[in-house]
């Protein structure tokens, strides 16, 4: 499986970005095959395990909004538990999509048209669950434009000191943006499966969704303009939103949460869960639509090397953490680090450590960046320890607190569980929707990194 | 090049009548390129013979075909400088007039107009302010969304977004002769030049 | 991607003529820098901590310059860079400087060291956080510890810019390759050291202090600094005819777009600081921005806010300056400028915490540090090829187009 056909980093020369030499309308082929063709049973068999789980999200949701908050595991002094947790992680796993559209666009990283789709379409979807639980977590659903910049029944209004106001600014504009984003850079390629389209219903709502389009180069001028910008727009804006999101821990005076180094920390974690999602969901993708010639192993080693910057940036800022907590000469502090990494929840922490320190390092091999299975199975290890780094900096901060009389342990409840796994279901449901439903991949992006795309000698 | 779409205001004086066997109005002719560098050579030659209402269309954007098409510079940045700095005067503005004239209330002790904490969501409406100008500005100069054009009557063109590179030049256009303009056509290189009738 | 593999390199572009006065730079530079050091330990005879504190920015300018000329040409090998090799010799010339820092640091270890690291090389008695840090905080460590900074960067510097130059002669593409896979542990203990080093010299000035960011703070400022520096050397270099048609405009392009980034994550680096002690206000970090914000010193932080990026971010912002000789000039110029104000208002409170002073001693200090360091620079820069032509993605930087 981890065979590499030839030299993915060479230095006479840059390496072909899609194997196999294919011409434009191979790309074509290739990736409107699965937008038009019955899919395999296999994507059948997905999307029923993905609705089930979507079901049990409803169920819990429902059941949440009958009985309340009480059916959590969240008490004092662990007030913040399972749905901040769950909120932190999802809109980590969004920022991926951004680093790769945006931030990857603006190195002039063209490896990146192979996968900027479906990890922009992750960043949607992973937006959209986290939104859920800050919206569940309020106590009162039925109240959410409370949190909107209006005056309520009372004429009182937000109170924007808050960092939790931020939040809902940053994370509804930041979905709002990585919409647009994903949507103008579908445009043309919406316009091929309306052009590809046999039937008229197909036509039609492909399309309205392609606005016309026609590829018009007095087009292509502004488009080429207008993604540039969105680029430049997208890119202090992935990284405001984990700050912003790591500013409601880090305005705070609690032990453990109150730290500056917070929001690079945040949005270098956030990156990392985000590639090794990229790298699960690419992994299996890329083999049920026959898709291994444009999304190959350069791919996966240029993700893997991102994996292990942004894993050893976090170690950074663990070791850092821990220092300054000594460093300090505050108790309570050096308390918080010390009670991390032996108290109770020694096993989260330990586990966060493995999975999201060492588990990386694995990358410096690049048979290991290239080989499939290890890349599954790490990316999800990865994910699993990112969780967790969101369960320790909330649970071990809180669960100690200044009165050790009301030191508790938290345990989550079958229906916090049932809230993450039924999250995955919204999540995986939207994912296998969208790789029926629209192009998975570029088409216009990638045929413009082939080596035929390139003029080489240009009239004056 | 302001507007990108051509509108023109009157009749070509030399444009053609309709062939009998198609139908509608003549649209122009559409001719098609081999590659992006044939193309761009085609390109530079009908921007030299002094056309204005043409184009080229392609499967993705190619690099320098905006020079060899003789376009000037996008200005859809110019949407986006003026809606992200509104958006984010429009985001700092709107939290000190909440937070000192609406509902003044002190906030563990911090002054009502505590503008370190407004920054992050005045850089949030300064973000999205740009992004709806990039949007917008895209849309509003590329004439989109658009219900129909007259080259989708061609069947050919379809293949314009999966491997093939056209030239359109419009019937409109002033130096437009359906047997001069199709000559130019496959002297700069195109191998099917086509009428074609909206 | 295909590149072509054979250069052109225009002849004369990419070596310092005789009779250039690129030439003369090395002795001018080193004859003022030690006269101006000379100057300041004359005038500082009576007041070793103005001395001292001023010499230490001035060190810390040029070392911080130093550091992120290493942290650039590391940056180059580990991204697999093409676009950036015809300016990586000049930041490679940067780097090599290091060891000099060796030297440099002597005066501060040695007769300043009491001058400026007082407060905790001589606590209080009573100062029981002082007590517990003592471990960290002693000179047998802080001595120890610089060692280390130094053998690291000297090590890294030494090795990488011999490597280079050898393959001015080579032309070997494995000396790339071996680079390349050098080049991301050695990022490790850049950072490392780095952080360490913020630590030891500008935080443990005010030794109860404590910010988890300042590595990170310090870092983005020195990236600001070379980036600012590669523009300002490179222009002068093709405003004295060299390097035409090898550094081009879209270089500049891109160097300049490097700084606005570089800009911008700095002032997102130097508010989360801010913010977040600001917001949470516990005393013990506070202390630090309230010596900041009395007695002067406000003025100063206002300043550091708009100069080091309110105005250099709407300057920056539009295509046009990042392609012009002008522009670019008077940007990184002025960056440059505010990376010491930036320095200044790092470790300058410290000493006159109860009123903002500036002091002759800063200028001559500044004037001594900064020739020396160039000193070095253009003894090396006009003993070598100006651009790595060994190098096998030479023909592809220097047809980079940006689009």
């Amino acid at each position: 499986m981890a065979h590499v056909a030839y030299d993915i980093d060479p230095v006479e020369h840059r390496p072909a970005l899609i194997e196999g030499d294919p011409d434009f309308h191979g790309i074509t082929e290739a990736v409107a095959r699965p937008v038009e063709w019955r899919p395999p049973w296999g994507w059948y068999a997905v999307l029923a395990a993905s609705l089930s789980l979507l079901g049990l999200f409803g169920v819990s949701i429902a059941w949440l909004f009958w009985e309340g908050v009480g059916i959590w595991g969240n008490n004092v002094p662990v007030a913040w538990g399972w749905p901040i947790i769950n909120f932190v992680f999802w809109v980590g796993i969004a920022h991926a999509g951004t680093l790769i559209s945006a931030v990857l666009f603006l190195f002039r990283q063209r490896w990146r048209t192979s996968i900027n789709r479906a990890a922009e379409a992750m960043t949607i979807f992973a937006v959209m669950c986290a939104l859920i639980f800050p919206g569940i977590h309020i106590g009162r659903p039925w109240l959410p434009y409370w949190m909107l910049p209006l005056p309520n029944q009372m004429d009182m209004w937000p109170q924007f000191r808050s960092p939790l106001m931020w939040d809902v600014f940053a994370v509804s504009i930041y979905g709002t943006v990585s919409l647009i984003f994903w949507y103008v850079g579908l445009i043309p390629d919406l316009a091929t499966i309306r052009d590809r389209a046999r039937t008229r219903l197909r036509r039609i709502v492909y399309g309205i969704f392609a606005l016309g389009w026609r590829g018009s180069f007095r087009q292509w001028l502004h488009y080429e303009k207008a993604y540039l910008l969105l680029a430049g727009l997208a890119t202090p804006l992935v990284l405001s939103v984990h700050s912003v999101v790591s500013f409601d821990f880090a305005t705070s005076q609690l032990p453990g949460w109150h730290t500056t180094i917070f929001p690079p920390y945040f949005d270098a974690g956030a990156i990392f869960s985000g590639l090794a999602m990229v790298v699960t969901l690419m992994v299996i993708c890329r083999v049920v639509f026959k898709l291994e010639h444009v999304i190959n192993p350069l791919h996966f080693d240029r993700m893997a090397k991102l994996m292990l910057l942004t894993g050893s940036l976090v170690g950074y800022a663990y070791s850092m953490e821990f220092f300054i907590a000594w460093y300090s000469g505050n108790l309570y502090e050096l308390f918080v680090f010390i009670n991390r990494a032996t108290g109770p929840y020694a096993w989260a922490y330990w586990t966060m450590v493995s999975c999201n320190v060492i588990v990386p390092q694995f990358y410096w091999f690049k048979r290991l960046r290239t080989h499939m299975g290890f890349l599954f199975v790490s990316s999800i290890l990865i994910n699993v320890g990112m969780w967790f780094e969101r369960f320790v900096i909330v649970v071990t901060s809180l669960h100690a607190d200044f009165m050790p009389s009301s030191w508790d342990y938290f345990k989550p409840t079958f229906w916090d569980l049932a809230t993450l796994a039924g999250s995955f279901g919204l999540f995986f449901t939207m994912f296998t929707l969208f790789v029926r439903f629209l192009p998975m991949v570029a088409m216009a992006e990638v045929k413009s990194v082939l080596p035929q795309a390139h003029v080489h000698n240009r009239p004056k | 090049m302001n507007r990108d779409e051509t509108t023109p205001s009157s009749a070509p004086p030399n444009a053609r009548p309709a062939p009998p066997e198609a139908g509608g109005k003549l649209f122009g002719l559409l001719a098609e390129l081999a590659d992006p560098e044939s193309l761009m050579r085609a390109c530079a030659r009908v921007r030299d013979a002094g056309y204005t209402a043409w184009d080229a269309h392609t499967p993705f954007p190619i690099h320098g075909l905006d020079r060899a098409m003789g376009l000037g510079k996008s200005w859809v940045s110019a949407f986006v400088l003026v809606l992200g700095l509104s958006g984010a005067a429009f985001g700092m503005l709107m939290q000190w007039w909440i937070s000192t004239r609406a509902y003044p209330l002190v906030i563990s002790g911090k002054p009502l107009f505590s503008w370190p904490a407004f920054v992050p969501v005045m850089f949030e409406c300064g973000v999205l302010g740009g992004a709806l100008g990039a949007l917008g500005g895209f849309l509003y100069k590329s004439r989109l969304p658009r219900h129909h054009h007259g080259l989708f009557a061609s069947e050919r063109f379809e293949r314009v977004t999966d491997d093939a590179f056209f030239i359109s030049i419009e019937a409109s256009d002033p130096r437009f002769d359906a047997e001069e303009t199709a000559r130019l056509l496959r002297e700069a290189g195109a191998h099917h030049v086509e009428l074609v009738h909206a | 991607m295909e590149h072509p593999h054979e250069v052109t390199l225009p002849a004369g572009a990419i070596e310092v003529p005789p009779s250039s006065r690129w030439r003369r730079l090395p002795a001018i530079a080193g004859a003022v820098g030690v006269g101006a050091l000379a100057l300041s330990f004359a005038l500082g005879r009576s007041d070793g901590p103005q001395l001292y504190h001023s010499y230490l920015v001035a060190y810390l300018f040029g070392l911080s310059l130093a550091l992120g000329g290493l942290f650039f040409v590391l940056l180059q090998y580990a991204t697999r860079a093409g676009w950036s090799v015809v300016v990586r010799r000049l930041a490679e010339h940067v780097m090599a400087t290091l060891p000099l820092f060796a030297l440099l640091w002597l005066p501060i270890g040695l007769w300043g060291f009491d001058d400026v690291f007082h407060h905790w090389a001589h606590p209080p008695p009573d100062d029981p956080v002082l007590a517990w840090k003592e471990p960290y905080l002693n000179p047998g460590a802080f001595y120890v510890r610089a060692a280390v900074y130094f053998a690291v960067w000297t090590l890294l510097a030494v090795w990488f810019w011999r490597r280079s130059r050898r393959q001015d002669e080579e032309r070997e593409p494995a000396i790339t390759r071996r680079l390349q896979s050098l080049s991301a542990p050695a990022l490790i203990l850049f950072g490392l050291t780095l952080t360490y080093a913020a630590i030891d010299w500008i935080m443990s000035l005010d030794p109860h202090w404590f910010s988890t960011i300042f590595g990170v703070y310090v870092f983005a400022g020195s990236v600001v600094a070379i980036l600012a520096f590669l523009i300002l050397v490179a222009l002068s270099l093709r405003g004295s005819g060299l390097l035409d048609g090898v550094l081009t405009w879209e270089h500049f392009h891109d160097l300049g777009k490097l700084l606005f980034a570089f800009v911008v994550f700095w002032a997102y680096i130097a508010f989360s600081q801010f913010m977040l002690i600001w917001y949470a206000n516990i005393p013990e970090e506070t202390e630090w921005f309230i010596h900041r914000w009395h007695h002067g010193w406000q003025y100063a932080s206002i300043f550091l806010a708009a100069g080091h990026f309110g105005l250099p971010f709407l300057f920056l912002l539009p295509q046009e300056v990042k392609r012009s000789r002008a522009g670019l000039t008077f940007a990184a110029s002025w960056l440059l400028f505010m990376h010491y104000v930036d320095l200044y208002w790092l470790v300058m409170p410290s000493l006159h915490h109860e009123h903002f002073h500036v002091d002759l001693l800063d200028l001559t200090c500044l004037i001594g540090v900064v020739s020396l360091v160039f000193a070095v620079f253009a003894y090396l820069l006009v003993r070598g090829k100006l651009v790595p032509v060994g190098d096998p993605r030479l023909a592809e930087s220097m047809a980079l187009e940006v689009l």
